[in-house]
């Protein structure tokens, strides 16, 4: 895995009302400086299409993670569906198959409670629209390492389950409508200048 | 991009306004009564995206899903949950990465149609 360290890690846990929030969220979202992970839950036969349907909105690079990738500034890797997705020393992502965690799998609490605190090193979860408390547990993680966290407002969610799991934790930060969300990245990150 | 749209609902009156609103925007919309109708129609080989109401008589929106999950015909469909105000049951919790979406009754005709265009092109 190469070696280049990213300064910001973004990781995004999304289910139900996902697809469409997401390309409001993305919509006009510049080059970020960060690496970004989302996990959204979904079948396995939309990957690709959530894939092209974000990558047409925003500035950002939009992959689908394949085990061993490297985050990188300006690129989203998205967990595809059936397997978990983990970070590695917070700089790339490994892929695993494994049971369900919170009923699903991929699991946002997986990828969230990966991250590991390194100074100079900001992580950041954000946590969409969806049933259930997935997200939840990674959500508390990210504040206890000194991160930032963002709930989506329960006005704007097709579901407000995973959100409001979240904000009960305590350790929310901002409960944020999408388009809000996008703009505190771009204030919380910046923008990745070539 | 697909314009099939199966609208599984037991209300005549909600399952019409629906089909009403996505013809006159150009889609092809199939009707069910309940979920037995559902699955049926998906055993023939029906794709496209499904709006589902949770509460139906004799066989509800999430008793629906886990059918057709079983029977492996969710591959291909997309599947966006008619609700009212009700919130999703948290036993449904193991249902849920087969649901893409929740479209609130009553909607606005424009959303909806934005929606579903949405999601058909998911299908493409």
């Amino acid at each position: 895995m190469p070696l280049q360290t990213v300064q910001n890690v973004v990781v995004i846990g999304s289910s139900a009302g996902g697809p469409r929030i997401l390309k409001e969220m993305f919509s006009g979202l510049p080059k970020l400086k960060a690496g970004m992970v989302l996990v959204q839950h979904m079948p396995k036969f939309i990957n690709q299409s959530l894939k092209e349907s974000i990558e047409r909105v925003t500035g950002m690079v939009v992959a689908i993670a394949r085990d061993g990738d490297a985050l990188e500034n300006g690129k989203v890797l998205i967990a595809p569906s059936e397997q978990h997705v983990a970070f590695v020393q917070n700089r790339g992502v490994r892929l695993f198959n494994g049971q369900k965690v919170n009923f699903v799998c991929p699991s946002v609490d997986v990828a969230m409670l990966s991250l590991l605190r390194f100074s100079g090193m900001q992580c950041i979860g954000v946590i969409l629209s969806g049933m259930g408390r997935d997200g939840a547990d990674g959500m508390a993680h990210i504040k206890h390492i000194r991160g930032v966290t963002i709930a989506q407002n329960e006005e704007t969610c097709a579901v407000f389950g995973m959100p409001k799991e979240a904000i009960a934790t305590g350790c929310v930060d901002y409960v944020l409508s999408p388009g809000a969300i996008r703009e505190k990245l771009i204030d919380l990150v910046g923008i990745a200048h070539r | 991009m697909s314009k099939n749209v199966l609208v599984v609902d037991d209300e005549p009156v909600v399952q019409y306004s629906i089909k009403r609103i996505l013809e006159e925007a150009g889609l092809n919309v199939t009707q069910a009564g309940g979920g037995r109708e559902c699955l049926d129609l998906l055993r023939k080989g029906y794709k496209g995206l499904i709006l589902m109401d949770i509460i139906m008589p004799e066989m509800d929106g999430w008793d629906t899903i886990q059918a057709l999950v079983d029977e492996g015909l969710n591959e291909g469909n997309i599947i966006c949950m008619l609700t009212g105000k009700e919130i999703p049951d948290a036993k449904m919790d193991k249902l849920k990465e087969y649901v893409l979406d929740y479209i609130r009754k009553p909607f606005d005709n424009q959303k909806l149609i934005r929606v579903v265009k949405d999601y058909l092109n998911f299908l493409d």
